[in-house]
């Protein structure tokens, strides 16, 4: 066995302390409702000490307990609208990619290739402005938004699966579609579109967390990190924890998150196209005309 | 030749239909209202008066296709319509937000493309360094935050830890070049991500150049380090760059908004926000085609100047 190259340690390293930054504001998003407990009685805006470790919001809430309920509706709502977004972008993808039906093909990717070309937080506002979406409405709109940029990404992996002589051959050997769709391209397609995943995931939590901030999808007293950091910004010189804490939080997740995907998937990233780069939620918001 | 100008021609028709896409999603979303429009509009005050002034301000009893029709003949115009709450012009909005909002992304693009280009470079140039680890690992992590809360980190320890600068830019009107310390903040955190990915593009786009066998053959003709690196292997990494740059338009238009709530800007985003909260569909729509159209022109000019570069790659994303 060859020693560890530089770049495999400082993977490792990468990895490491991706890991370590996520787990906090991972741990007390998913756990910090269960040790919440019973809401107090409300006190005076903005005050520091009194028994409240972290002081009191804007209403007079205690921030600590805030801060362990605020983490959860952040952390649910990007899954959810990731996972949703890949829930209609890859059959989408997959039924481009695999159809010997051209104007098929164009019918379904021409729509997308136009809602690609909208900046996402103005459609998202956009929305807004006549409905008020609540939690499971931001998350559809995330997901929205996210699905152009994930059926050109499933639809170009499975292209390039589809075309190895392996498919050939499944073919002439008279496998059934479905064996040859699922049961070779969309295994080979795994590793892309979970670096893909990953990317995206960093992107929605962006999304949803800026979203939050800008009050879509949330009411304006929510238990969510966000929406703390946006309401409690009025007594930022007077206490500033309320504010701090859950940016923080916040700053640690998306962080986190982004190192350690990025640790977890390097060489795995698809080579092609020069997008090893860019990772992120907008590398490709642009219809671009096929060759 | 004729390729390229296929390429052109088909590249402007898909712009095109963007644009008319993006005002006909504009128009659909905003005027796809279940029920009454004018009562779900009305909001938080449904009296009959308000309703009444709703229907009437947005012709709502008028079939939607001749309020779409009548819509985009005063775009074509300029005639963005009038607002629903104040009764001015749209345009007179967008006249008052776009100063505040034109010099942010004036002076962010200014100092974005010497930063990230710089970064990429400095960590090219130094590939599997301590440097290059450094910038690598920094870009990465500081890519993914949302402008709001590093905004706010950086208000509380610059503005009232350190007391450096001032916190937010209330008071100085739409005069933002007259107090310049105001400017600081929202031009750094609206400089935060562009500058990551631009940089990371920009590194690639190098360590890739530099593996290649024409700078081998640059090398062994003995062409100085510094001739290769910057007139033989930079320019194989603005192609991506430049398409980079475009789409760094859509993330400037987020963090625009995010940035002016955050510092009290009265820039586009502000004016964005305050007619969304209201629920001033006209202006809403407004500002929107504006951005939208805006995106779609940027981004076409970044797959022309990206062909001019790479005619081989046809439009490498």
């Amino acid at each position: 066995m060859p020693p560890p190259s530089r770049a495999a340690k400082g993977r490792t390293g990468r990895f490491a302390l991706g890991v370590a930054v996520v787990s906090v504001p991972l741990v007390l998003a998913l756990l910090g409702p269960v040790f919440a407990g019973a809401p107090g009685p409300r006190t005076a805006s903005f005050t520091l000490g009194g028994g409240h470790w972290l002081g009191t919001d804007f209403v007079g809430r205690d921030v600590w307990r805030q801060v362990l309920h605020g983490g959860r509706p952040v952390v649910l709502t990007a899954l959810a609208a990731t996972a949703l977004s890949y829930l209609v972008a890859l059959p989408l993808g997959l039924v481009c990619a695999l159809t010997h039906r051209r104007w098929l093909e164009e019918l379904l990717i021409r729509p997308l290739d136009v809602l690609l070309a909208v900046p996402s937080l103005l459609l998202i506002l956009l929305v807004a402005s006549v409905f008020s979406p609540g939690a499971v409405g931001l998350a559809l709109l995330v997901a929205l938004v996210n699905v152009p940029d994930a059926v050109r990404i499933v639809r170009a992996t499975a292209a390039e699966a589809a075309a190895r002589p392996a498919v050939e051959a499944l073919r002439m050997q008279g496998e059934t579609w479905w064996r040859l769709a699922v049961g070779y391209v969309g295994r080979s397609m795994l590793r892309t579109l979970a670096a893909d995943a990953g990317t995206r995931l960093t992107g929605v939590l962006y999304l949803v967390a800026t979203a939050a901030f800008l009050g879509v999808g949330v009411a304006p007293d929510a238990g969510d990190w966000a929406v703390m950091v946006d309401r409690n910004r009025t007594g930022l010189f007077v206490q500033p924890w309320a504010v701090v804490v859950p940016a923080v939080l916040i700053v640690a997740l998306t962080m986190g998150t982004n190192l350690l995907f990025d640790a977890a998937l390097a060489g795995s990233r698809r080579p092609t196209r020069g997008r090893g780069a860019g990772s992120g939620i907008n590398r490709n918001r642009a219809g671009e005309p096929r060759p | 030749m004729s390729g390229l100008r296929s390429f052109v021609a088909r590249r402007l028709l898909l712009g095109v239909a963007q644009t008319v896409a993006v005002v006909l999603l504009v128009f659909a979303l905003t005027e796809a209202l279940p029920g009454d429009a004018a009562v779900a509009l009305a909001g938080d005050q449904p009296d009959p008066a308000r309703i009444a002034a709703i229907r009437a301000a947005l012709h709502l009893d008028r079939p939607a296709h001749e309020r779409l029709a009548d819509w985009a003949v005063g775009l074509l115009h300029g005639d963005l319509g009038t607002s629903l709450t104040s009764g001015r012009p749209v345009s007179t909005y967008l006249a008052d937000g776009f100063g505040p909002t034109l010099l942010l992304a004036a002076i962010t693009v200014a100092l974005l493309v010497p930063a990230g280009f710089g970064l990429g470079v400095l960590a090219a140039r130094y590939e599997g360094r301590l440097v290059d680890r450094l910038v690598s690992s920094v870009t990465l992590a500081v890519y993914a935050v949302p402008e709001f809360a590093l905004g706010v980190l950086l208000v509380t320890v610059l503005a009232l830890r350190l007391d450096w600068l001032p916190p937010t830019a209330v008071g100085y009107g739409t005069d933002l070049l007259g107090h310049p310390a105001a400017l600081v903040l929202p031009v750094l955190v609206l400089l935060s991500r562009p500058v990551c990915s631009l940089s990371r593009l920009v590194r690639a786009g190098m360590v890739d150049a530099l593996a290649s066998p024409y700078v081998a053959q640059a090398r062994r003709y003995g062409v100085s380090g510094a001739k290769v690196r910057y007139a033989h292997a930079l320019p194989a990494a603005l192609a991506p760059a430049a398409q980079q740059l475009a789409r760094t338009i859509d993330w400037l238009l987020c963090g625009v908004v995010v940035v002016e709530a955050l510092y009290v800007i009265p820039g586009l985003g502000t004016v964005l926000l305050n007619a969304v909260a209201e629920r001033d569909v006209p202006v809403v729509q407004g500002l929107a085609v504006v951005f939208g159209v805006l995106t779609v022109v940027l981004n076409l000019g970044a797959d022309l100047v990206t062909h001019r570069l790479v005619p081989r790659a046809g439009v490498a994303a």
